[in-house]
């Protein structure tokens, strides 16, 4: 298993469109989250380092999650499309293997993603202190710890459920088409009528930017910004965080177990 | 492997088989799509050592049937047993090399990096890349990525993909495909060295003269069934002579009264004598001594292309 997972690593290592959705999600972040913010000059106590829980963490629940999704879908989805899948299987590991070590690997990258953002968020943050002569008072270490678990944890459920689209469309167009429109049309629109229609809200609880987000806020994510984030935009209602993380957990695990069904029972044409 | 389902590719157990040493055996394989049949009740038998044609036309079901025996397609029904484990088995693919198709690798890896990342999947030695690569000369361009690589070149480093395991079982699915034609004779030549010792290769190919040049045994499928096997010179059967000669009838009559000859048949303005070419002078002899004429006497046998039209119908595409 070892040897696949650094096998998959080496294939996500070296590939350009991993590097250019980091970059592309790291520039992103700091525009978002520090310039536009800082030159529009709105909250200054979530753009110092004593608000960088919060506004790291804030960043992963819809834009992270959408750059983690397309990420699981070409670490899985491009086998299809090179036919590099039937090559794979035809080398020792079974179907499951094959997909674990997939997994796994994309996991692993993904700590490269949360590292990133929380590098530049950093950095960001300290510049804004200097520049506005603002104390530095960094969060607590266990805090920091908590928010990138929590980010990892929200990219991976994107990562997964990106996987699971890839393997049943058995490409990469249709995975992304899909997971997109789910995250921008159906999550955002439905999120956007809970408070208007009362039978929506049950329902929303079960949407994973419900849940990331009430992750995001038990960290410190401010409620007030997240309503206010453009098209990832949510205005609750909240669900603890407890429930939130085991909701994540299940449908994480209900997007591998989908996956592994498929490309367990499935011909590799 | 999981995908395959006990019902449809437990291995042919050991009192079912022949006393011969088969690397690869099915019994009555099958593959439908709906409607559709790939393979029909396919029986093959693939022996120790030996280079393996699997020859038919496009559409026939050859690829489909290497998939099976890969376990990337789940059969139908029948059995299948591959180096004495069901299809797809680990232990049975530890020891396969396969191309199916054409090269699928990486693109934007390089042809050593490919080859890194498939020996990591299969457990081979890293030092194992090296050889593979200069097998197939491509030690000077593999650092080059794939994409970059020509179709020969794509085809040369998906074989050593599939050598990487020094695998007892090849399966080379028209490994000439998109080559030029120095490059097809290379192919085969090297398919032909692989194919040396205790190293079983199982060629499927719609030309037959890669198959002739190639392969010591020769099945021919088409709509998914086996319509003929054996060798090259089993499948051409037994040789005869053609004999032009004046007046045909007369010399058609003191031919078929001779002992040595089994039949006699006129076609295209020749008799077509079934008998040993090494009779040709007695014949010969007997036509000039009856005050026949004789124009032309030469030995005649059924190309490998005559008898798979004849084998597969028209040689079109099946499906």
């Amino acid at each position: 298993m070892t040897n696949s997972v650094i096998a998959e690593i080496l294939v996500l290592r070296k590939r350009a469109s991993t590097w250019i959705l980091l970059a592309t999600w790291t520039a992103l972040a700091l525009f978002f989250s520090y310039v536009l913010p800082y030159v529009e000059q709105r909250s200054m106590t979530e753009l110092l380092p004593e608000g960088l829980a919060g506004t790291l963490v804030r960043g992963f629940p819809f834009f992270g999650g959408v750059f983690a999704l397309m990420l699981g879908v070409l670490a899985v989805g491009s086998d299809y499309s090179w036919d590099t899948m039937k090559t794979l299987l035809t080398q020792r590991p079974g179907r499951r293997q094959v997909l674990a070590a997939k997994l796994m690997a994309l996991a692993s990258v993904l700590v490269l993603f949360v590292a990133s953002v929380a590098v530049v968020a950093a950095v960001s943050s300290y510049v804004v202190a200097r520049v506005e002569s603002a104390p530095v008072d960094w969060p607590s270490a266990w805090l920091m710890v908590r928010t990138l678990a929590a980010g990892w944890f929200v990219l991976v459920v994107w990562a997964a459920l990106g996987v699971m689209l890839a393997v049943l469309s058995r490409g990469t167009s249709l995975a992304i088409g899909i997971g997109i429109l789910y995250a921008l049309v159906i999550e955002g629109l439905l999120s956007a009528l809970v408070t208007q229609v009362d039978a929506l809200e049950g329902l929303s609880e079960v949407f994973l930017r419900t849940n990331s987000y009430s992750i995001a806020s038990a960290l410190g994510a401010s409620t007030e910004t997240i309503a206010d984030s453009g098209p990832g935009a949510f205005a609750g209602p909240y669900v603890s965080s407890g429930q939130a993380a085991v909701v994540l957990a299940a449908y994480a695990i209900c997007f591998v177990l989908a996956a592994a069904v498929a490309l367990r029972r499935r011909d590799v044409a | 492997m999981a995908l395959q389902s006990e019902l449809t590719t437990r291995p042919v157990t050991e009192p079912e088989r022949h006393a011969e040493d088969l690397v690869i055996e099915t019994r009555d394989l099958s593959k439908r799509y709906g409607d559709l049949v790939a393979v029909d009740r396919l029986t093959l038998r693939v022996r120790r050592g030996e280079v393996y044609g699997f020859l038919g036309p496009n559409g026939a079901g050859k690829t489909t049937t290497l998939r099976m025996l890969l376990g990337l397609v789940r059969p139908s029904s029948g059995r299948a047993s591959v180096l004495g484990e069901a299809p797809g088995n680990s232990n049975g693919l530890a020891r396969t090399g396969a191309m199916i198709e054409s090269a699928a690798l990486y693109p934007f890896l390089s042809g050593r990096d490919n080859l890194r990342v498939l020996a990591r999947h299969a457990g081979a030695p890293e030092e194992r890349i090296e050889p593979a690569l200069a097998e197939v000369d491509l030690s000077d361009r593999a650092e080059d990525r794939f994409s970059s690589y020509s179709q020969g070149m794509k085809q040369r480093l998906g074989v050593a993909a599939a050598l990487l395991k020094d695998p007892e079982l090849l399966i080379l699915d028209e490994p000439t495909n998109g080559l030029d034609p120095a490059g097809m004779a290379e192919m085969r030549a090297f398919i032909r060295s692989l194919g040396r010792g205790q190293r079983t290769v199982l060629l499927s190919s719609h030309l037959m003269t890669e198959v002739e040049q190639v392969c010591d045994r020769v099945g021919v499928i088409r709509s998914g069934k086996l319509v003929g096997e054996g060798t090259v010179d089993e499948l051409r059967g037994s040789a005869g002579l053609r004999v032009r000669a004046e007046p045909l009838a007369s010399a058609e009559r003191v031919v078929a009264a001779l002992d040595i000859v089994e039949s006699v048949t006129t076609s295209d303005g020749a008799l077509r004598i079934e008998t040993d070419p090494a009779f040709a002078p007695w014949i010969n002899r007997a036509l000039v001594h009856a005050g026949i004429d004789v124009t032309e006497l030469s030995p005649e046998r059924a190309s490998l292309e005559e008898v798979f039209l004849e084998l597969t119908g028209d040689g079109k595409d099946q499906s």
